[in-house]
């Protein structure tokens, strides 16, 4: 039969060395090939102390495999260090780190929470815009309130990612704030669409 | 991308005109869709419309909350995503049976496994891992899919290893003794070869059960994991999408790591990898997407 017979018992792991030491590791993250560095994390991310490694590699790591482990550690290990670490992607980061830190970022509600106010005065409209997008999924309580202050920012493209977040957690609260919105852009007709559809969908 | 919806059970109860259930506005409705879309993958088109509102009028209720935007509010809110948890399950019905999904084991023995044999010299391992595999039936008809419609099947040693976290549904498998239902997909002629009646069903056949290396696993379990590489292919269908955030993350990083390079895995109709992680590529199968550990990835 083609099948082979099961063994009947887990497969047992590989006889292993010596576990390789922090310095090791984070020596590794050096590496010149992607596949040892990806191990380096992955070992880094069951070791204790191996976090504060990982954050200061995630911004200089561009092999998407090794910043997929990067992100699944410091997803698991959420805290403040995390958060300082994955923020400078979103103005810094290639597109593939920024999306990886913005979905980072939406579970690590109680860290990103005291960053958002400067967030939203950030001089960089893209950083701003990015942050009405994280706003949009963040499980805050503060969430639709931050993204109706987001509705006073001067730039079009940030007032509209913040109206497309209303859409889908804003309150009867915003509705008056995204009612005068149309007025500050009344040659952009996405805004006065965008604005339309966010209020039938809290509207009532 | 295509999504489609998932199981819903046709026999949830029938709206009573005295039911006081408080209705969900369309407005709302639309609203809950697009956030249960973007959270799990799952689109509900207009005909599951009815048991979809219904389900999320039960998990109201059963919250103690007072109507849709009460209930909402603290579905986004939540920290941990317990509640989230148990919408999915109540929006989706998973039953096991043989064939279940076949064309993914149709894909396998004209794509999958043709590829590998392209590539591998006879005789050499191939390993094939059923995970989350219950109580059996999916390794099983991997199993007999292999037996009667891959004819190199007899040039190479075929693994099929088969984990759960559950023990009693591991148990149940290596008894391999299942009812009429479950064997409801089979051609007769399948169920004629590979079992034989046993009380009010059926038992598979010895050869078959001793095919299948079934084991205990906690996929959140890293050292566990470990132990399992050089997968070529695994089955991991409606698992994923029962795992919040963080474990989801965590899971497919330890899959990935499971897969040969070039190996595949095969979610449940209603998941999409590239919804959890960009480390696979999507692949076509003949007529089935599944998801490729890329050879060279970085």
């Amino acid at each position: 039969m083609a099948l082979i017979e099961a063994r009947r018992a887990a497969p047992q792991a590989a006889a292993e060395a010596t576990p390789p030491t922090l310095d090791t590791l984070v020596a590794q993250l050096g590496s010149p090939v992607a596949s040892e560095r990806r191990a380096a994390v992955r070992a880094l991310d069951a070791h204790e102390d191996g976090i504060p490694a990982l954050c200061d590699r995630v911004a200089a790591e561009v092999a998407p495999s090794v910043c997929e482990a990067i992100m699944a550690a410091l997803v698991r290990r959420a805290s403040a260090a995390v958060v300082a670490a994955l923020l400078p992607l979103l103005r810094d980061g290639t597109p593939v780190q920024r999306n990886a830190a913005l979905e980072a970022l939406a579970v690590m509600p109680e860290h990103v929470a005291p960053h958002v106010a400067a967030l939203l005065r950030d001089p960089d409209s893209d950083v701003r815009i990015f942050t009405a997008n994280l706003l949009s999924v963040l499980p805050h309580p503060k969430a639709a309130a931050w993204l109706v202050e987001a509705l006073a920012d001067p730039h079009a493209n940030v007032c509209a990612a913040a109206v497309d977040g209303l859409a889908e957690i804003g309150d009867a609260r915003a509705l008056p704030v995204l009612a005068a919105l149309p007025a500050r852009f009344p040659d952009d007709s996405f805004i006065a669409f965008a604005v339309q559809l966010a209020s039938q969908r809290i509207g009532q | 991308m295509s999504v489609t919806a998932p199981l819903i059970d046709p026999r949830l109860p029938v709206a009573r005109a005295d039911d006081a259930r408080e209705p969900i506005s369309p407005q709302d409705y639309a609203k809950f869709c697009d956030f249960f879309y973007r959270k799990t993958g799952i689109m509900f088109g207009a005909n599951k419309a009815y048991f979809a509102e219904r389900r999320l009028q039960d998990r109201i209720a059963a919250t103690g909350h007072a109507g849709f935007r009460d209930y909402f509010t603290m579905l986004r809110f939540e920290i941990g995503g317990t509640e989230m948890q148990q919408l999915v399950n109540a929006m989706t019905i998973n039953e096991t049976y043989f064939y279940r999904e076949d064309y993914q084991f149709d894909a396998l023995v004209r794509h999958v496994l043709p590829g590998i044999a392209a590539e591998r010299a006879p005789g050499t391992p191939i390993r094939i891992w059923s995970l989350p595999c219950s109580t059996g039936e999916e390794p099983y008809s991997i199993a007999m899919q292999i037996l009667e419609h891959w004819s190199q099947a007899d040039r190479y040693d075929i693994e099929i290893l088969a984990s759960d976290i559950d023990s009693r549904a591991l148990a149940d498998a290596r008894a391999g003794v299942y009812g009429e239902r479950a064997l409801h997909r089979l051609p007769p002629a399948l169920k004629q070869r590979y079992f034989t009646p046993y009380g009010d069903g059926y038992r598979i056949c010895d050869a078959l059960r001793g095919s299948i290396d079934f084991t205990q696993v906690n996929v959140a379990d890293a050292a566990t994991m470990r132990r399992y590489r050089d997968i070529d292919v695994i089955f991991c269908r409606n698992m994923l999408i029962y795992f919040d955030e963080v474990s989801r993350r965590q899971a497919v990083e330890t899959l990935y790591d499971s897969l040969r390079p070039g190996g595949v895995i095969c979610l449940g109709h209603s998941e999409s990898m590239s919804r959890m992680s960009s480390l696979f590529a999507p692949c076509r199968f003949g007529t089935t997407i599944l998801y490729q550990r890329p050879v060279d990835h970085d």
